[in-house]
């Protein structure tokens, strides 16, 4: 393997497994913090994807407010979401929110069957060019995508030590005792849902001048978001980034070696891994729904 | 008169089922048959429920009976033979793998049945011996004698017969001591631990009971739809296996997966106006199902109609 295709490797794995770190550290958020396990969160970043490009193509924004404004309206949607349906079926318990996620997600894939998603779109890319470093050749577009994921990941640390985001964590640790502190436990479910939503939103509209937007990033994107998941541990951030590039990078490594089989190196790869650790890569995650 | 008045509703359930077939056209039979299948996977989700371990694996054992029977059909061996071979691999296979996690509690458990379900997922579609992503078709049809099972109608009698198997095994187990225990484990795992149940053995027992009947039914899945594809055991086919138990009502372990999974099948069948759209509208109602009945629709109609009914004296005297 010459020099310029393991680093180009490794640059791809970085950039589909920046995505999954954002994908599933929303996914982590909504777990962790309110129980509810959110299987619409691969629509959210197709459906971000897609405002994106709406937005560049249509309305003439500028990339980066566009990406501004898919954060926005995933959040407002998942705020709704929240709002309409999952409010209502939470004192159901942790099984039925999920059920009905799984059929709100199937609603939105339905939906943008037949109206936008029917065909694929393509952004012009918005960084052209490539970075030559001695004998190393990698595009700027994918290095963009990897240092947005990065800084978005630097933001919602930050995030999480703020007023709110320390709220958040402890009725992450105990509801009952965090409405006693004088925390505003349902402002915490929406901000939750909106911060959780959002970050897939902005997942695809980062990654949309590189790959495209079309109907079944979604789904894709999704199971290797639970993979991360469970690599990371249920409910622990810093969990869900390191795993989420580890996949990124096994996956496009594998991909070299056993082309499309590298689903199940990822497989086999988290499998052992999980067998090992249980609890996820980095020990001890927030509680989660169980025993 | 020996018959009591409380016999007349399963009497009457039991005619409807087995007249069924000629009452309606052979289309519905088909659908009939799709729903007893779906319905046996609900109720083995209804069994891991007991315990309290949410398993998302049902498609993917599911898939290992249809795999297992379908390979060894391709090479030549009996339905039957295959229908007894898949359950008991998948019992031995499910011994392997759970041991590795059921030990380790509710959630490892949960999560590991995800990835197993996305992996056989991913193996039915890539390994060339299971016919790939396309499957493997033009199955043999089950034999008895030499007659082959190929109407719509003896396949429904068929599918029915292990319904009902299915029905009087896990109704004894429920009545057992085995299903005590269950019911203990499933109320409060550390009190149940306390009094000297082996948690983790009897977990165990359940679910590999629930993993032969998932396979036994998916034997049977392949002696009616004589073909095998990847897309039918995916894991977001297997999500909706798990609506039933929730819509029929999450207390009738055996009532309300069977219930769900009529009402969730048949239901698209009257929205067939709404033609492309029929996925959507499904969805919606099975949301508000889900919202507006918590108890599912036999607790609401125990809980809520029937009081109401008797109430107003439109409750047959006969059913009470």
């Amino acid at each position: 393997m010459s020099l310029t295709l393991f680093f180009q490797l490794i640059v791809n794995g970085l950039m589909s497994g920046g995505m999954y770190a954002l994908v599933a550290s929303g996914l982590t958020l909504t777990l962790g913090v309110i129980k509810i396990f959110n299987f619409a969160q691969g629509q959210f970043y197709m459906l971000g994807a897609f405002i994106t490009f709406a937005a560049v193509e249509a309305m003439g924004m500028p990339y980066p407010v566009a990406i501004l404004a898919s954060l926005f309206c995933m959040g407002l949607l998942g705020v709704l979401f929240f709002f309409g349906i999952i409010q209502k079926t939470m004192s159901q318990g942790f099984f039925a929110t999920m059920l009905v996620s799984v059929l709100f997600a199937n609603i939105i894939n339905q939906v943008s069957i037949f109206t936008f998603a029917s065909k694929d779109q393509v952004l012009a890319p918005i960084f052209s060019g490539k970075l030559v470093v001695g004998e190393v050749t990698i595009s700027t577009g994918k290095m963009v995508v990897i240092g947005c994921a990065i800084i978005i990941m630097v933001l919602l640390h930050f995030f999480m030590k703020t007023k709110i985001g320390t709220a958040m964590l402890a009725s992450a640790e105990n509801m009952e005792v965090a409405k006693l502190q004088g925390i505003n436990t349902r402002k915490i479910f929406w901000v939750t849902m909106a911060v959780g939503c959002g970050l897939s939103g902005i997942a695809g509209s980062i990654i949309l001048p590189v790959t495209g937007a079309y109907l079944m990033m979604g789904p894709n994107v999704f199971l290797r978001a639970l993979l991360v998941l469970m690599l990371g541990g249920m409910g622990s951030m810093s969990g869900a980034l390191i795993a989420g590039f580890l996949i990124g990078i096994v996956e496009s490594v594998a991909f070299q070696f056993v082309g499309y089989f590298n689903i199940l190196a990822i497989l086999v790869f988290v499998g052992i891994l999980i067998y090992f650790r249980p609890g996820g890569l980095l020990g001890k995650p927030m509680p989660i729904p169980g025993e | 008169m020996t018959w009591k008045k409380k016999r007349i509703l399963p009497v009457f359930v039991v005619l409807i089922l087995l007249a069924f077939p000629f009452l309606v056209s052979q289309f519905t039979v088909q659908i009939g048959i799709t729903t007893i299948i779906y319905s046996i996977l609900g109720l083995a989700f209804a069994l891991s429920m007991k315990v309290g371990l949410p398993r998302m694996d049902i498609a993917a054992w599911w898939g290992f009976g249809a795999y297992t029977s379908a390979v060894l059909m391709k090479a030549g061996v009996s339905f039957w033979l295959t229908a007894l071979i898949g359950p008991v691999l998948a019992v031995i296979a499910g011994l392997f793998f759970f041991s590795i996690c059921l030990p380790r509690g509710m959630m490892a458990f949960f999560v590991f049945c995800m990835i197993l379900s996305i992996a056989f997922y991913q193996v039915f579609g890539s390994v060339p011996v299971l016919g790939g992503w396309g499957g493997i078709t033009g199955l043999p049809a089950p034999m008895i004698g030499s007659h082959e099972l190929v109407t719509k109608t003896e396949l429904y009698y068929l599918c029915l017969a292990l319904l009902v198997f299915n029905i009087v095994v896990y109704y004894l187990l429920y009545t057992s001591k085995t299903g005590r225990a269950w019911n203990a484990i499933g109320s409060s795992l550390k009190l149940s631990s306390s009094i000297g149940i082996n948690v983790v053995k009897y977990r165990m027992v359940n679910v590999l009971i629930g993993n032969f009947f998932i396979a036994l039914a998916g034997s049977f899945f392949v002696g009616y739809y004589r073909a095998v594809m990847p897309a039918i055991f995916s894991f977001q086919a297997g999500l909706f296996i798990l609506i039933y138990l929730i819509v029929g009502g999450f207390s009738y372990s055996i009532a309300g997966p069977i219930f769900g999974a009529l009402i969730v099948n048949f239901m698209p069948e009257y929205f067939r106006f709404t033609r492309e759209y029929q996925s959507i509208v499904t969805s919606i109602i099975v949301i508000l199902i889900l919202m507006f009945l918590p108890m599912g629709i036999l607790g609401w109609f125990n809980l809520k109609a029937k009081t109401w009914l008797v109430r107003r004296k439109w409750y047959p005297e006969v059913l009470r």
